[in-house]
């Protein structure tokens, strides 16, 4: 122990002065105690913001992150993923998501979840936010039902959301066409809803199909509302001429529908929600009046059928009223053992009526009595007044035929065959046919003219020509030599006419020597003249010679 | 041999040599400085201290200490899952710095003095060197802890470009700097002279 001596002597270090004791608590104490209370307070916090822990499955976990992705309504987030898990039989993704505290309420069985993620469909691009932030859950609340705790959730976004207005209905269409869910539903060209979804019917006799219309517009929906399918494009090929429509873009691609209310329909009464509706395949038929009523027809045709097609329409003076049904071979009346084109058609009688009065019709000439009832009686009587049927084109570019109905009342008597199956209505050659039949009489007479006679006639002819050209051969020699000496004599002639004028000839040289003598007698005047006006006095005196 | 012992003890303050009685509260008679022969009620506030730090070590590690909000994307992280990141993403460097500085040191340090109050308590007389330099390490550690805190303090004041990019300090930031701080004080209040008291032979 090596303590240093100190300075001074170690009994004169003052004392220390001593306090009061102060025995309070230890304040120190407090701070487990308050770190203790934080702690548990933050706790309680994140535990009571904790709502309702809910599973959604879903058919994959696309963009979807554990512990990151939120569920999100109206943009608010209301819960977390906790969890991406598979189910059981590893057939869809599970996710275990903690809602906020106070969504209880509204999970219930109606409830519903879809993921947003960047969608490009034929409505449009969707969820375009997403790319930066990643998919998030959409929830749609419901507070009808039981409250729920697990969820299937939406593979696509529900067309119809709780904050749309509208009233939904439903189609019935023989096929589906081109729609798609989301296509467009149209009225009057105004795009006001959308196809919610379709399937098969049950029996798969028909397909039934969703639609949304938007509010206001659902009030124009009546029970006697036409919808008819307005997707792709549609091209026919008929008698009136290839016809191609499409009602819009996105209706080419997606497929929509379209509704129309008739003026005459605009009484019936609005249609309620789930209303079910026949879909047209077009506009026309939709717009065509309702027929109920069809009565079938056989016509047995003895030409070709060709450019004839089931469908087909049935005309009466160019008014439709009714469709070929079916075509088929069938025993020909007048050469048993052959067969011959048949016809079925079905004339639609209302049509008629909705042009022309019934009562204007003779009804004494009916012979069953039933002449308003019965469509068949009345076309008996008008077979006997000359009614036919014959084929007609009505293109003549795609050669399509139709069948047209008319009066001819030069026509060879018929009546209306009641025997078989079908009544059948007495036809007449196809105008083409008649026009074939007419250039055939046109070579049969040709065939008999006097062709012989007329032949001989060109012989002799021919002959005579080829005569008259064996003379004039013979004839040739002669004719030319002669021609050669006229033309010899007047070439020396005009040798000769030529000589005689030019200056060494004979006629010429004469010339000159006038000519000379003239010009000799002209100095002489000249020279006479200017002595003349030197010497005037000559004229009296005479020439002073020297 | 110890002033204690003598019953003596200087002033920190102004170095005065004083007699000391062994027990009470005392001040300098020259500069009015409290006296004491060790620090008054050191095991009792470093337990404190020590048992509040304990608990919000807790919060600490399961709270998330960030939330970086990205284009409407907010991601939480807790140090934890932050040093699994960095694992998950190769640079175990950094996670691994992380992990020491974050989880490794701050449990470290309460372990310490831990194991330095009990064995001060149970009057223990081994490894009184060792305990001593363990000690000395503890407090010199302790103000580097902080570090942490500092980063999330940095990033939520400068990355706060609206949509784009934000970052918000969470509650585990909070209760993490209360470890730091609780353990700082709690190695303050240890008075590392206590380790030597209670032997009745000077033989270190």
């Amino acid at each position: 122990m090596a303590e240093p001596n100190p300075p001074g002597d170690l009994d004169s270090v003052p004392d220390a002065i001593v306090d009061e004791k102060n025995k309070g608590f230890p304040v120190v104490w407090l701070l487990p105690l308050v770190a203790l209370l934080v702690g548990g307070w933050l706790f309680y916090k994140t535990e009571s913001e904790k709502g309702p822990e809910i599973t959604i499955r879903f058919r994959t976990a696309e963009g979807i992150e554990q512990g990151k992705t939120q569920v999100k309504f109206r943009d608010v987030t209301v819960g977390t993923v906790n969890k991406v898990d598979f189910t059981e039989d590893l057939k869809a993704v599970q996710l275990t998501v903690t809602m906020l505290a106070g969504t209880e309420g509204y999970l219930t069985e109606k409830s519903r979840f879809w993921v947003v993620k960047p969608r490009i469909g034929a409505g449009g691009i969707s969820g375009l936010g997403t790319l930066f932030s990643g998919a998030y859950i959409e929830f749609e609340p419901s507070t009808e039902g039981k409250a729920a705790k697990s969820y299937i959730g939406l593979e696509r976004p529900p067309i119809v959301t709780i904050d749309k207005e509208g009233t939904k209905f439903r189609l019935r269409a023989d096929t589906l066409g081109s729609i798609s869910i989301g296509a467009p539903v149209y009225f009057r060209q105004f795009d006001i809803g959308e196809i919610t979804d379709f399937k098969l019917a049950d029996d798969y006799s028909y397909v039934d199909i969703g639609v949304f219309v938007q509010a206001p517009y659902d009030k124009y929906v009546h029970t006697g509302t036409y919808f008819w399918n307005v997707g792709g494009i549609t091209m026919s090929m008929g008698a009136s001429g290839a016809k191609l429509e499409m009602e819009s873009l996105v209706a080419l691609l997606s497929g929509g529908v379209a509704f129309e209310t008739l003026p005459e329909f605009l009484d019936t009464p609005l249609a309620t929600e789930n209303t079910v509706f026949e879909l047209f395949d077009n506009r026309a038929k939709a717009l065509e009046r309702p027929i109920t009523e069809i009565v079938t027809f056989a016509l047995k045709f003895d030409g070709t059928v060709r450019g004839l097609n089931i469908g087909a329409p049935v005309e009466y003076r160019g008014l439709r009223i009714g469709t070929v049904k079916s075509i088929e071979l069938g025993a020909d009346p007048h050469n048993p053992g052959i067969d011959i084109p048949v016809v079925l058609i079905d004339i639609e009688p209302q049509r008629a009526q909705a042009y022309r009065d019934v009562d204007q019709l003779e009804p004494q000439e009916d012979a069953t009595g039933e002449f308003e009832k019965d469509p068949l009686s009345r076309i008996a009587v008008l077979v006997k007044r000359g009614l036919r049927a014959r084929l007609q084109t009505g293109s003549l570019i795609t050669g399509q035929l139709f069948v047209e109905m008319d009066y001819f009342p030069d026509a060879e008597p018929a009546a209306l065959v009641r025997s078989g199956q079908y009544p059948e209505i007495p036809t007449l050659p196809n105008s083409l046919e008649g026009i074939i039949a007419s250039v055939n009489n046109i070579l049969d007479r040709v065939e008999k003219a006097d062709l012989h006679g007329t032949l001989e006639n060109l012989n002799a002819l021919m002959v005579s020509t080829t005569r008259l050209a064996d003379t004039l051969e013979k004839d040739m020699p002669e004719l030319s030599a002669e021609l050669l000496v006229t033309l010899k004599s007047a070439h020396s002639a005009m040798a000769t006419l030529e000589a005689s004028t030019s200056a060494d000839g004979e006629i010429g040289s004469e010339l000159q020597s006038a000519l000379k003598e003239i010009s000799a007698a002209a100095r002489s005047l000249r020279v006479m003249a200017e002595y003349l006006e030197r010497h005037p006095e000559a004229l009296i005196k005479g020439k002073n010679t020297p | 041999m110890r002033a204690r012992d003598v019953g003596l003890a200087s002033c920190h303050t102004c170095g005065l040599l004083l007699h000391l009685p062994a027990s009470g509260h005392t001040h300098c008679p020259r500069c009015g400085t409290p006296m004491h022969m060790r620090k008054p009620n050191s095991l009792n506030n470093t337990w404190a201290l020590l048992i509040a730090a304990i608990i919000a070590y807790l919060p600490a590690n399961l709270y998330p200490v960030m939330t970086v909000i990205s284009f409407g994307k907010s991601q939480s992280d807790t140090i934890m899952s932050g040093v699994i990141y960095l694992f998950a993403h190769g640079d175990w460097p950094l996670g691994l710095i992380v992990f020491i500085a974050s989880v490794l040191v701050p449990l470290l340090k309460m372990l310490a003095l831990l194991y330095l109050l009990i064995t001060v308590q149970k009057k223990s007389h081994r490894r009184r060197l060792q305990r001593t330099r363990l000690y000395r390490v503890v407090e010199l550690v302790g103000r580097w802890s902080m570090v942490d805190i500092f980063v999330v303090a940095l990033l939520a004041a400068l990355v706060n470009v609206g949509a784009v990019a934000t970052i918000e300090p969470g509650a585990g930031a909070i209760a993490f700097s209360a470890v730091v701080i609780l353990t700082m004080f709690a190695a303050m209040n240890f008075d590392p002279r206590l380790i030597w008291d209670y032997q009745g032979e000077d033989n270190g």
